[in-house]
């Protein structure tokens, strides 16, 4: 298969994403015409005002919503890429190696233990919780992949096994908490838990947008480093590079974004998967051009799912992980049948 | 200056896979490890390419020891190609070749030069634009040797350059055997120590200053072809009989079975 010119994916990307942004700005339970939309934006602009209507939804519904969807989406998708570079396995995402499930217990523990009555709508009890979650997929990958990682590579069975593992541990822990929580921490583990995007405000919009722009900058820094990685773990230590330190840095920053993403929004799967896999179709496996494609990729697939979530059974409201999950499956699947007969 | 093992030995999980070794790779010329399956070549490889921690001994690349020096600069100075390339991502054999680049800073015009010459030499150039995913394994090894050859293509200022290749004819057919003899001599003639693990006996005969017969972890002997390939030694490290005659072309010891 032919490869498109990776410049040209990029520009192409970075444009479609402000349109993205646009319309999820424009479309919702009240529709604006573009008119309306662009008359909100420049009073906000201007002057902050928020007494046209639609200026109010824009900025205190809609905006830290899109803001959300895109921030979680960059996450999550250049999280997928990195680690399957270090797991040298197209399959590697965090929904399915068990990352994301490791870090909602960790933030269910904290929930119950750490915080008694704490309000996890606040930018400190977010942050509360995104460290227990961030805690728990730390967890979950190192185990994962001391699991599934030999000098000769990395078994893909393993590698799955280990996922489904973690999930069952996680899920029959959320189950135990759940049994011995009291009522009010019924309700906040079971709200969290359906995540979604739908809770979106301005605290978990700053906060995750504190959480990408870091990562952004830092994934990008390791390109090089992740290439060589691709040709197995011992070529890139004979190709002159840390190996130990270069593993363990990318573990502890994608258990980071996996971890505070899933602690705001919840576990939105396959994001992860899907991305990379379609980016690297197009231009290649190069981790210089991978991850900002998966990066602007990831926003606008989140950004276009969470605006399907909210229009397509309104005005009720269909969780944006469920949509995610509609599309990644069939999509993991096809992966998979390809795979059993490349071998 | 050069790749020294100074008395190595390596005992992992209760088992003793080398036993004081001594070997010196020398600059210009081409070292053959041969010996038996499980004897230890690959072990050996290991540690001499800085994998492994040697239990006893050490091992000085130009006069420090491996682990003492950076090691993007050691990586600019001795290039390992391992027997197995476990790459599944469908990275071009340009892409690939690439990579041997990663330790140096000469920029990408010179990179890219450099990687044009190392397909040439290795007859992968035409497969330039390919996948690697889609190649046989002989055109896969190809790319993979011209990848370590770019790795060490120019001379550089921290000392001379070791070139470590681990069974490189394993899937070659017999004109890309002969190619890849050819190469390693050249690169030997340029400065460059070879170090050659090796299956086939006349293979390494005919390539190699110094051979080097390991047998259950240890040296059984080493020397020039010539004197170490006796009947004798055949005998008790492979557990053949043979009759050991000269090469009619070039006088190397040939080894019938």
């Amino acid at each position: 298969m032919r490869r498109l010119n990776p410049g040209l994916l990029l520009w192409t990307l970075a444009l479609l994403l402000p349109l993205a942004t646009l319309l999820s700005l424009a479309t919702g339970t009240v529709t604006m015409t573009w008119s309306t939309l662009w008359q909100a934006l420049a009073d906000l602009f201007d002057d902050g005002d928020l007494s046209n209507q639609a200026a109010m939804i824009i900025f205190n519904i809609r905006l830290p919503r899109s803001l959300l969807a895109l921030c979680v989406g960059a996450i999550l998708a250049t999280s997928g890429a990195v680690m399957q570079g270090l797991f040298r396995n197209p399959l590697a995402d965090p929904s399915l190696i068990g990352v994301s499930s490791g870090a909602s217990a960790g933030a269910s523990l904290v929930i119950v233990f750490a915080a008694n009555g704490m309000a996890f709508g606040s930018t400190l009890g977010l942050t509360v919780l995104g460290l227990g979650a961030f805690a728990g997929g730390f967890a979950a990958t190192v185990l994962v992949y001391r699991l599934a990682t030999t000098s000769s590579g990395t078994s893909v069975a393993t590698m799955l096994l280990a996922g489904i593992a973690i999930g069952a541990l996680a899920g029959a822990l959320n189950s135990l908490l759940s049994y011995f929580s009291d009522n009010d921490m019924l309700r906040q583990i079971s709200l969290w838990q359906m995540g979604s995007l739908s809770t979106a405000n301005w605290p978990k919009a700053l906060l995750i947008g504190a959480v990408t722009v870091p990562l952004m900058i830092l994934f990008p820094r390791d390109s090089r480093v992740l290439n060589a990685f691709l040709l197995g773990e011992s070529e890139a230590r004979y190709l002159g590079i840390d190996v130990q330190r270069v593993k363990r840095r990318l573990i502890l920053l994608t258990a980071f974004g996996v971890g505070m993403s899933v602690a705001i929004a919840g576990l939105v799967a396959f994001v992860g998967l899907v991305v990379p896999h379609l980016v690297r179709l197009l231009i290649g496996p190069d981790h210089r051009w991978l991850i900002p494609g998966a990066a602007l990729g990831g926003a606008i697939l989140l950004l276009v799912a969470d605006n399907l979530a909210r229009t397509l059974t309104s005005p009720a409201e269909l969780p944006t992980g469920i949509l995610t999950a509609l599309l990644g499956a069939p999509f993991f699947v096809a992966l998979l049948v390809q795979q059993r007969q490349r071998f | 200056m050069s790749l020294v093992a100074d008395d190595i030995s390596l005992h992992l999980a209760g088992f003793d896979l080398l036993r004081d070794i001594d070997l010196t790779v020398v600059p210009g010329q081409v070292t053959a490890v041969v010996g038996p399956n499980g004897a230890g070549k690959t072990s050996l490889l290991r540690v001499l390419a800085g994998d492994l921690a040697a239990s006893h001994g050490r091992v000085l690349l130009n006069g420090n020891p491996l682990s003492s020096w950076d090691m993007e600069a050691r990586a600019r100075m001795l290039a390992v190609l391992p027997q197995h390339a476990p790459l599944e991502f469908p990275f071009t054999a340009r892409e690939v070749v690439s990579l041997g680049r990663t330790p140096h800073r000469t920029g990408r015009v010179r990179d890219s030069e450099i990687v044009t010459e190392a397909l040439e030499l290795a007859d992968a150039r035409y497969l330039d634009k390919r996948f690697y995913t889609q190649m046989s394994g002989g055109e896969k090894q190809r790319v993979q040797l011209a990848r370590v050859l770019a790795q060490i293509w120019e001379p550089v200022d921290t000392g001379e350059r070791i070139l470590v290749l681990d069974e490189p004819t394993a899937s070659f057919d017999l004109s890309h055997q002969q190619l890849t003899l050819a190469i390693v001599r050249r690169f030997a003639d340029n400065g460059v120590g070879v170090l050659l693990v090796v299956h086939d006996l006349n293979l390494a005969a005919r390539c190699a200053d110094t051979l080097v017969v390991l047998s259950c972890g240890r040296i059984a002997a080493q020397g020039r072809p010539d004197d170490v390939l006796h009947e004798a030694l055949i005998e008790q490290v492979f557990g053949v009989s043979c009759v050991v005659q000269r090469h009619p072309a070039d006088g190397t010891p040939l080894v019938i079975t």
